[in-house]
């Protein structure tokens, strides 16, 4: 039942220009978050920093494979599908800074961050959770008499470990849901090796213990990773059950930006590409664009940036004497403590 | 122009401190936006830190080598007014609004300055009156196993809030009573102890007046059997609170209590303390009837056999320490009742009679009251009617 | 005559009659009608949304969520409250922070059939109500009566937050009443079961009927005591339990889950805490002991507590 995606690259105007919008999402979440690790060098942000350098274009290519209506639940690499899915660069800046004015409220931080009524998920930390939740969701949809969307949700090479994971995707197949999982190998799970991680050949094997179907794409290629993304979310919306995606790449950063990755395979490191710079010359290769195009989509990226950057940072923090410290909705469940 | 600090920051999410590794740029370098200007070094890795915008360094607060916690400003950067609004640095961070000790001391004073209600989540009951006499469950319960009472711990003075006596007040108390040498007390010791505490629970006061004995005593050598002083004092007593019982009642919440009967007593020395035997009805019997009974007591109490209806129940209690030679003192009252009479030691003095000096016996009358009851003027105007009718001891 | 099993059925079917948004989901509860015939009948009666999970207990509460995001009511039946600590991480992690995170309310119902029975052991006997309490962004309902069972799971239906159903297996059976009822007090409210002045006796759930039989039997002793049910765990009734104290001066705290911390232990430190001056005597609390729950008939009727026990506690603090 699995597939190695081989889809040629089609060169029609479409596909440029899904190549040209996908290469600049890709550019704006590399330059995001080049600037949330200054932020972070700079003392400016509190918490976890953690990118993902090196997987914008399977993100990307995940988050625009989705219709509007669509689910995407990211995870801690995925800035550049976040864009991609519509989330407002303000959003990102505003919850890596604090404001009161974001989406979590300075409640919660960093990529911990979503608008679940938008379709847009927001990650817990313990990997696995968000399958199920997906799931969920479409299921509900079908409860409900709504069909033709589907809903994608990303993982790593770890997270494939966890209990939720197996349950999640195998809750998906057993009913069948439009669910698409896709699995970034990024070769280290924090500092441990695929070694020591799994004991299968290739991770895609267990497409078919899950009776899903599985496609392995290069997410160092973007085309590649459009094509395999759309041919998934293609399949699960016309009724094929759950896609299993697995994007072979190298995580080009740290687990976060606290951590060195001084543990990673030097030949690793050496053969490794970017998928950012690999789209720039499949650009220029192709001439869908000059210089002076690339130089004004950095310069209006930085600007956008720097703009959002310099909002958030105006905006109040959360005020621990105006906060509502409660967890529930239903004002009268609330618990009587003592104000001390 | 504006100055930006250059911040420590949160290397990993454990990370308190750094240490400086290397400053590659000296003051009055420009430096580009999000540049490392610094390199740190913590447990985890070796970090650059960096600038939020493009500036001139104008400032180092660090050395290489020495460690510095997350947030601390490391330097100072001057930038341009225009890349100071352009990178939002041109307001102040906001401070953090609370979980600093000011914003904790302040709430701390607000809640202090409150006043305590006494409710408990409005239910009518008392809330704790926290104050030097309050006493902890935990020194209740040591003090229960000590077999003590509060007013044990009146030679301690607390260190506790409020001046409250704590548990480790009591144990080096109780370590210093170690020094000296202890007998147990007697059970009757004891049970005075406990009827004293209870008496001390209220305000006591003590007036006093002379009174002759002449007639008093001439009355008694005529008389067969002969009754004591104390004798005629505590009829007296009885006969003046038969007219008005309310000095003898007792205050009970908001209430005076008054007496059924007037049943007085009178103090018996005996070896380990005193008791109090009661004469009934005292009002209605007089002097030369109750005698023979106020001797029997007498004897029985000192053999602590008293009958169990001759114990307890009385209004007042008559003293007489004049039989220790004593012309003056404060008794203390019983705890259940309000008056304790007493009286001194007779003896001759000069009397002038208008003319000249005759001798006279006289003796101190005091009476000893629970101030709630009574004022002195009414004690005194009670006092005075048991002068009196000691006067005329036939109607006695 | 209803029972409180088919009382909680009963819910459920109104549930799914009245509300198009609720659908039940767990294992075996579809055609099989679950382990205890909790949802017996209702896949025939509402095609479609009552169906078997496969045994996944992370994935079950985990899709709830998400359906829940999607506006459902899912309601989740975890064959054993013993079995939901395979899904802790969705419940206590996902569920419980979901509102507070988003401002997007999670109302999902988790039916945990929970304590002891005879013969039932280790994994199928445990009280989990205290575990759940402790975590923000949860109500944790714990119903005694065959009425409560009804009204409180309809009421949990309607809640928008994320409730633990703690439904107790074995009053299932053993508990009935003459009808269903048609109003009831709201959840956070907890009940007098019996009014009395000498003492009050705090539980829940299943230990409610221990707390009155005992209370019955030290009647003939002259004693009065109070039994207050608690119905919901959180919120904690805790103006019922002080108004109660204030009228015994006398506490003591009955549940059947494990001693260590506890909603026994949270009774008595808010009583503690804002009634202090209310106690003649230091409130007493009794659980379970503190070893897994034991298998034979005779060790668990040791193990828990029962009116035997709490009457001799209760002697004794009424001495005090």
């Amino acid at each position: 039942m699995s597939s190695t995606a081989a889809v040629p690259a089609t060169r029609t105007d479409n596909f440029q220009a899904r190549y040209l919008q996908a290469y600049r999402w890709m550019l704006l979440a590399r330059l995001s978050e080049e600037k949330v690790a200054a932020l972070y060098r700079g003392g400016k942000i509190v918490g976890g920093v953690f990118l993902g350098k090196g997987q914008e274009a399977l993100s990307t290519a995940t988050a625009m494979a989705l219709k509007p209506g669509d689910i995407f639940a990211p995870l801690i690499r995925d800035q550049a599908g976040r864009f991609a899915f519509g989330e407002p660069l303000l959003d990102c800046f505003r919850t890596y800074l604090g404001s009161r004015l974001g989406p979590m409220r300075g409640r919660d931080g960093n990529i911990h961050r979503g608008s679940p009524r938008d379709g847009y998920f927001p990650m817990i930390s313990h990997l696995g959770a968000m399958i199920p939740a997906v799931a969920g969701a479409l299921l509900a949809r079908r409860l409900k008499g709504q069909s033709g969307s589907v809903g994608a949700t990303c993982i790593g090479d770890g997270g494939t470990s966890t209990g939720a994971f197996h349950e999640g995707l195998n809750l998906a197949a057993v009913e069948k849901l439009p669910l698409i999982v896709v699995v970034a190998n990024n070769r280290y799970a924090y500092s441990t090796p695929n070694s020591r991680q799994f004991a299968c050949a290739d991770l895609l094997d267990r497409a078919a213990g899950y009776g899903v179907e599985g496609h392995h794409v290069d997410a160092t290629d973007l085309a590649a990773c459009l094509a395999t993304l759309q041919n998934a979310a293609d399949r699960a919306r016309a009724g094929h059950g759950p896609q299993f995606i697995l994007g072979s790449l190298l995580r080009l950063v740290g687990h976060g930006e606290h951590d060195d990755a001084s543990y990673v395979d030097p030949a690793l490191k050496k053969a490794a590409l970017d998928c950012l710079l690999v789209a720039e010359d499949r650009i220029i290769a192709e001439q869908w664009a000059t210089p002076a195009d690339f130089k004004s989509w950095r310069a209006d990226a930085t600007a956008r940036i720097e703009e959002a950057v310099a909002t958030s940072l105006r905006e109040p923090a959360p005020d621990p004497n105006e906060e509502q410290w409660t967890a529930l909705s239903t004002p009268r469940l609330r618990e009587g403590y003592i104000e001390e | 122009m504006p100055r930006v600090p250059i911040l420590m920051p949160q290397l990993g999410e454990s990370i308190a401190e750094a240490t400086i590794v290397r400053i590659p740029f000296a003051v009055g370098d420009d430096v580009a936006g999000d540049c490392e200007v610094l390199e740190v070094e913590t447990n985890k890795a070796t970090m650059g830190v960096t600038v939020p915008c493009r500036g001139r360094v104008v400032e180092w607060s660090v050395e290489v080598s020495k460690s510095y916690p997350v947030g601390a400003t490391l330097g100072w950067l001057e930038v341009s007014d225009d890349d100071a609004a352009r990178h939002g640095l041109d307001q102040a961070a906001p401070e953090p609004v609370a979980g600093s000790d000011e914003a904790i001391a302040q709430s701390t004073r607000a809640s202090e300055a409150q006043s305590v209600a006494p409710l408990v989540r409005g239910l009518p009951v008392p809330a704790n009156a926290a104050a030097a006499g309050y006493l902890s469950p935990r020194m209740k319960a040591r003090m229960n196993e000590l077999g003590f009472r509060a007013a044990d711990l009146a030679g301690i003075p607390g260190r506790g809030a409020g001046g409250r006596v704590t548990i480790e007040d009591l144990e080096a108390f109780l370590r210093r009573l170690g020094e000296h040498r202890q007998t147990p007390a007697s059970t009757m010791r004891v049970a005075v102890a406990d009827a004293m505490r209870r008496s001390w629970s209220r305000p006591l006061a003590t007036v006093g007046r002379g009174v002759r004995l002449d007639v008093l005593l001439a009355h008694r050598k005529k008389s067969d059997p002969k009754p004591g002083p104390a004798l005629y004092a505590l009829r007296a007593l009885a006969v003046a609170l038969g007219e008005n019982s309310a000095p003898g009642g007792r205050l009970i919440g908001t209430h005076i209590v008054h007496p059924k009967s007037i049943d007085v007593g009178f103090a018996v020395e005996t070896e380990d303390g005193v008791l109090v035997p009661v004469l009934r009805d005292a009002d209605q019997t007089p002097v030369g009837t109750m005698v023979a009974r106020y001797n029997e007591l007498v004897e029985l109490g000192r053999q602590r056999r008293l009958p169990p209806n001759a114990q307890g129940g009385s209004i007042a209690t008559v003293t007489n320490f004049g039989t220790f030679g004593l012309e003056w003192a404060t008794p203390i009252p019983l705890p259940e009742q309000t008056l304790v009479l007493g009286l001194g030691a007779g003896k001759v003095v000069p009397a002038w009679d208008g003319k000249v000096f005759q001798p006279v016996t006289e003796a101190q009358l005091t009476l000893s009251f629970d101030h709630r009851v009574l004022d002195g003027g009414a004690a005194g105007r009670l006092l005075a009617r048991i002068a009196e009718l000691l006067q005329a001891p036939q109607t006695l | 005559m209803i029972t409180y099993l088919e009382a909680i059925r009963e819910a459920q079917y109104h549930a799914l009659a009245n509300d198009p948004r609720v659908y039940i989901y767990g294992q075996d509860v579809g055609e099989f009608g679950g382990a205890f015939k909790a949802t017996k009948g209702l896949a025939k009666e509402f095609p479609g949304r009552v169906f078997d999970a496969p045994l996944s207990e992370d994935a079950i509460v985990g899709s709830a969520i998400g359906a829940a995001i999607e506006g459902m009511r899912p309601i989740v039946e975890m064959q054993f409250a013993d079995f939901s600590t395979c899904g802790l991480n969705q419940i206590i992690n996902h569920a419980a922070t979901l509102f507070w995170r988003t401002n997007v309310p999670c109302p999902i119902v988790i039916r945990l059939p929970s304590g002891g029975t005879a013969g039932a052991g280790p994994f199928h006997s445990q009280s989990m109500e205290a575990l759940y309490a402790h975590y923000p962004g949860l109500v944790v309902m714990t119903p005694a009566t065959v009425e409560d069972a009804y009204a409180m799971l309809l009421e949990a239906v309607a809640i928008d937050d994320p409730v633990l159903f703690c439904e107790h297996k074995y009053l299932y059976y053993h508990l009935k009443a003459d009808s269903l009822p048609t109003e009831a007090l709201p959840t956070g409210k907890a009940r007098v079961a019996r009014q009395g002045r000498h003492a009050t006796i705090v539980a829940y759930s299943a230990m409610v009927h221990e707390a009155l039989a005992c209370a019955e039997e030290l009647a003939s002793e002259g004693w009065q005591l109070e039994v207050i049910d608690l119905r919901s765990v959180k919120p904690l009734d805790t103006d019922t339990i002080l108004a109660s104290v204030a009228r015994t001066g006398r506490l003591l705290v009955v549940g059947e889950a494990f001693p260590w911390g506890g909603v026994t232990a949270e009774v008595i430190a808010r009583v503690a805490q804002e009634g202090f001056t209310l106690l003649d005597a230091p409130p007493v609390r009794i659980n379970a002991k503190d070893t897994p729950v034991p298998y034979h008939p005779n060790l668990w009727g040791t193990h828990r507590p029962t009116a035997r026990t709490i009457a001799a506690a209760a002697r004794k603090l009424l001495h005090e």
